[in-house]
């Protein structure tokens, strides 16, 4: 009996410390964050100083709009870039992924099962290991330091169009049933009946499409060369390579690239957790 | 890859100069030179590395507006690059979207023998013998010239005069004087020596020199004799010591580490001179890359930039004209380019005649250091070379065998030379 | 995988709308060429897009791969497997193999356990459950670009106002240069907590909706024969996320074996490149082979080389773990 009782005062000792760590994880997962604004909000001296500061005595928002003056970084440029980028990748690879993947899950013809092979096998080939030879080819189509250049190959993904096809081959046929009887061919089934009910799928891969992109580097590294395709990362990024540095500006600079989709992560939040749990990945 | 990716000419002092430009500014950098689209036949692009000093940008796009008035159906659009230069050039030189006229750091003969240089022998004309023989050499493949060097960049150390006094160190003449003033020089709070982030820097190179070696001699990588060896591994005594800055905010080629007494010795360029003079007054003195020990020689970099002409951009002899009127029919605006911002040398004799801010004080030290101890990259010295050799000698001063090392890497380095010459 | 699914394992779906088997054959010629119609509409954007930019890539760079192809992307000077040689050959992209290598043996079962321990706190506690889930989750919106430039200028700057460093000099540790040590090779301490801080929170999530997706009566059953705490971990609760797990192994692994970002820029120092970095991986090095040294022949080689690599330990892994098995 006695054991019984040890065991459940154990219990109920440990959901204190279970909340403890988990506040304490959570300090130390937010820390970052709260460094990058204060360092966006300090000036040079503070920053370089082995005195600690907590928060600046004088927020110098200055840092901030001195990032959108600087005509070398093209930071407003780049934002606008970035999210026109984003803005058209999240959408269109999404719906090109649904498309493919009830085409691939509901069409019977002939042949799909070598065609989802091929679709899969591109999966093992990572997109990134492909960026020489993408290069090559968005290059020799006059893609380079163009938008549609970083955003072409990026509409492509295969992964999404597998989960997508799991998703439709658990899709319930009586619905489809109802809508042949009202007349509708394979293409309305899937315009109609289909994609309005796949909701939190699009929104969940959606967000994490926009998301991606908006992070991307390698490829709009090497794609937009010109000041004039950058995207924010590249912005962001000339602040490490370049050769001078320029500290609060930096963190000001990650303070305004970071921001957009912390919000929009915090809006979609819902939905990706909802539509990973849609998605056929977990168990 | 066109400029030497691991060596000098790159600068950028004055920390945060970018706000100081941000204030500057009027134009856009890639918008065309003034009074170019009205009636321009052509517009030509122009790639600039991110130069570091503040108003560089403004006097590149000034020269653009004066071609364009004196050429007036030629516009040129300048287009400033920062950040990773010679691969934003590269990838781009593939492409339509490639610059007509475009820098690069020490000239690599490769770009020439692979079809990639216009050749530039019709617009020198008797200008040739005005310019310095080394720098002309420099851009010289098989008798043809393939560039016009810009400016020369010279590469020592710098070394603050009340602290090595204070400590009773003399500046170091050979490479032990500086292995033990550094170590002497580093303290808690400090280290002795910055020679580059990553604790190499040029070192590797001037290692090898400064024991009386090459790195290349006639078409052979000749960095893994024995006395090159002896001199890489000579490195290690300072990553043993401990007595070097690493991982700074800047690299060596910015002179905050140095200017924010954060180190009393520090390898940086003579461009930094302008703000290392404001920063610390007359506190300070510039010494070679010391002797590696008796029998070998002081060394010093010289770098810099050269204008080049694409040869498969689309304007070949609008760009020619360009790069003619700025670097060689005028002299005004080299002289300008050359010691308006930071302090570099003009590969012209005339105009380094004129470069009045270089005939006294410690610039004119550091002139006389580079006639004495100049040294330049071989042609060959492409990236390819240059990190095999760079990468055998950031494992040799972590304790990795110098002479194996060595020896592969020169391995390395000979395939892609021989590719090089085959051209 | 349960009852009104029409997916029969590893086949196809019966078509919907066909009231007997029978009659959609008699049919079938109509239907077909509707079918193909629809197919290709909805399938054929996706399908080109693959074929242009991974087939025709992937081909153009295989022909690449065979080309002595330098400061040009153009065919014909063919040189064998010269390329291959020189690449397996040069010590840095074998390390760089190898560095990777093991950067994965370390970083995916790291970040499992994490993202495990992550999920399996989170999902117990009741109060505040989705203030924790959203602060964990916030870093993956974060890009690597903006994380290394915080990881390397701020946490582990090499000066002594660098955060690790001032942490340490309360405890009189002297400033220590992160990023540039190589004995010991403190930069795995920057690289893992980095990835670490980016990524468990996304896996985390993953976790979160496989124990979700555990009926609560399996617990109940378990629990009344006595089974408690880890018992309780081992028994019921891992074997009910095989799939998850499965899944989010073999996303881990891709996204190590792919690295770049942040070695990138952790360890490139403007145009100095990242040449001496104590660290490459092989996307690194290939980076710098095609777009530093011009040398695309030899870039593409090394991309099939790499590509060869994940292609067979993915199979590996997926002959161990049984990736796929369950799929369609």
């Amino acid at each position: 009996m006695s054991g019984m009782t040890t065991r459940q005062a154990l219990r109920i000792a440990r959901r204190p410390v279970r909340g403890l760590v988990a506040g304490l994880l959570m300090v130390v997962f937010l820390t970052p964050f709260y460094l990058m604004l204060r360092n966006a909000l300090m000036d040079t001296k503070g920053l370089t100083s082995p005195h600690w500061t907590w928060w600046p005595s004088t927020m110098h928002w200055g840092n901030f709009t001195a990032l959108f003056s600087d005509p070398t970084l093209h930071m407003g440029q780049a934002l606008g870039n970035s999210l026109l980028i984003a803005g058209i990748t999240a959408p269109v690879s999404t719906l090109l992924a649904s498309a493919a993947g009830y085409a691939l899950a509901r069409i019977p013809v002939p042949g799909r099962g070598v065609v989802l092979a091929l679709v899969v096998a591109t999966l093992m080939i990572p997109g990134s290991v492909t960026f020489v030879p993408t290069f090559v080819v968005v290059g020799s189509l006059g893609g380079i330091n163009t938008l549609w250049g970083i955003i072409a190959p990026g509409l492509f993904n295969p992964f999404a169009v597998l989960l997508f096809r799991n998703f439709y081959l658990q899709f319930p046929s009586e619905i489809e049933e109802a809508g042949r009887l009202d007349g509708l061919g394979w293409f309305g089934l899937y315009r109609r009946i289909a994609l309005p009910s796949s909701g939190a799928m699009l929104a969940s891969l959606g967000a994490l499409s926009f998301i991606d992109s908006w992070n991307a580097f390698l490829w709009p590294l090497v794609v937009g060369q010109d000041p004039s395709a950058w995207t924010a990362q590249i912005a962001l990024s000339t602040f490490l390579t370049s050769q001078t540095i320029n500290l609060p500006g930096l963190f000001a600079g990650a303070v305004v690239t970071v921001t957009p989709l912390v919000v929009m992560f915090l809006i979609a939040q819902r939905y990706i957790v909802e539509g990973i749990a849609t998605s056929g990945l977990k168990g | 890859m066109s400029a030497q990716r691991t060596h000098l000419s790159r600068r950028g002092f004055l920390g945060g100069s970018l706000m100081v430009v941000a204030g500057a500014v009027v134009g856009c950098s890639t918008s065309p030179g003034g009074g170019s689209s009205s009636g321009a036949k052509t517009t030509l692009n122009v790639w600039y590395h991110a130069y570091g000093e503040a108003g560089t940008q403004q006097a590149a796009m000034r020269y653009a507006t004066s071609f364009t008035k004196a050429n007036p159906d030629i516009a040129v659009k300048v287009t400033w690059v920062p950040g990773d230069y010679s691969s934003k050039l590269n990838s781009s030189l593939l492409t339509a979207a490639a610059p007509d006229v475009f820098e690069i750091g020490d000239f690599n003969e490769g770009m020439a023998r692979r079809g990639q240089l216009a050749a530039l022998d019709d617009i020198y004309g008797s200008a040739a013998s005005d310019f310095n023989k080394a720098d002309l050499d420099e851009v010289t493949v098989d008798g043809k010239p393939y560039g016009v060097k810009m400016i020369d960049d010279v590469i020592m150390l710098y070394y603050r005069k009340s602290v090595l006094s204070k400590a009773g160190i003399n500046p170091p003449q050979t490479y032990d004087d500086l292995v033990a003033a550094a170590k002497a020089l580093t303290t808690k709070s400090g280290k002795g020596l910055f020679i580059g982030n990553d604790g190499l820097g040029d070192t590797p190179v001037l290692a090898v020199l400064s024991n009386g070696g090459d790195l290349v001699k006639s078409g052979r990588a000749a960095f893994a004799t024995p006395q090159a060896i002896e001199a890489v591994a000579g490195l290690k005594r300072l990553h043993d010591d401990q007595s070097i800055q690493l991982g700074f905010t800047t690299d060596w080629w910015d002179p905050s580490a140095f200017t924010q007494n954060v180190v009393p010795m520090q390898y940086c360029g003579l461009w930094a001179l302008p703000a290392i003079k404001t920063a610390l007054g007359d506190d300070f003195g510039v010494l070679p890359w010391p002797a590696f020990k008796a029998g070998g020689t002081p060394v010093v970099r010289v770098g810099g930039w050269t204008s080049v002409v694409n040869a498969k951009g689309k304007n070949v002899d609008a760009a020619k004209k360009y790069v003619q009127w700025l670097w060689i029919q005028q002299s005004d605006l080299p002289k300008d380019w050359a010691q308006g911002y930071g302090l570099h040398i003009p590969p012209r004799n005339s105009v380094a005649a004129s470069a009045d801010k270089l005939t006294s004080g410690p610039a004119k030290d550091i002139v006389d250091l580079a006639t004495k101890y100049g040294r330049t990259n071989p042609g060959t010295w492409d990236t390819a070379v240059s990190t095999a050799f760079n990468n055998a000698a950031a494992k040799i001063v972590t304790g990795g065998d110098a002479a194996a090392l060595l020896t592969d890497a020169a391995k390395q380095a000979q395939a892609d030379i021989d590719k090089q010459l085959a051209g | 995988m349960s009852t009104a699914s029409p997916t029969r394992p590893g086949g196809l779906p019966s078509p919907p709308g066909r009231p007997a088997n029978k009659a959609a054959e008699a049919r079938r010629p109509r239907a077909d060429r509707r079918a193909w119609g629809a197919f290709a509409l909805l399938a054929g954007p996706m399908l080109i897009g693959l074929g242009v930019f991974k087939y025709v890539a992937i081909g153009w760079s295989f022909l690449l791969s065979l080309s002595e192809a330098r400061g040009t992307i153009a065919l014909g000077h063919w040189v064998g497997l010269a390329n291959y040689q020189t690449l397996l050959s040069a010590a840095a992209f074998r390390d760089s193999l190898l560095q990777i290598l093991l950067f994965t043996l370390f970083i995916v079962p790291v970040t499992f356990a994490g993202s495990l321990g992550l999920a399996l706190l989170v999902h117990r506690i009741r109060r505040g459950r989705a203030v924790l889930r959203t602060a964990f989750l916030i870093p993956a919106a974060v890009s690597y670009v903006a994380a290394s430039l915080l990881w390397k200028m701020c946490l582990f700057n090499g000066l002594p106002s660098g955060i690790a460093n001032m942490i340490g000099s309360w405890f009189g540790m002297s400033a220590v240069p992160w990023i540039q040590s190589t004995h010991p090779p403190l930069y795995w301490i920057v690289l893992v907590t980095m990835r670490l801080w980016l990524q468990v929170g996304f896996y985390m999530v993953l976790f979160l909706a496989g124990l979700q997706g555990i009926p609560r009566d399996v617990y109940e059953a378990a629990a009344l024969d006595g089974a408690t705490g880890l018992r309780l971990l081992r028994r019921i609760t891992l074997p009910m996320l095989r799939n998850t797990s499965v899944a989010v192994l073999m996303l881990q692994f891709i996204a190590a074996f792919q690295a770049f970002d942040e070695f990138y820029n952790l360890f490139s120092s403007g145009l100095s490149g990242t040449g001496t970095a104590p660290v490459q991986t092989p996307l690194v090095y290939l980076y710098n082979t095609a777009m530093g040294d011009q040398d695309y022949g030899l870039g593409s080689a090394g991309a099939f080389v790499l590509t060869a690599l994940i292609v067979g330990v993915t199979l590996i892994q997926g002959r161990i773990t049984g990736f796929g098995r369950n799929e369609g």
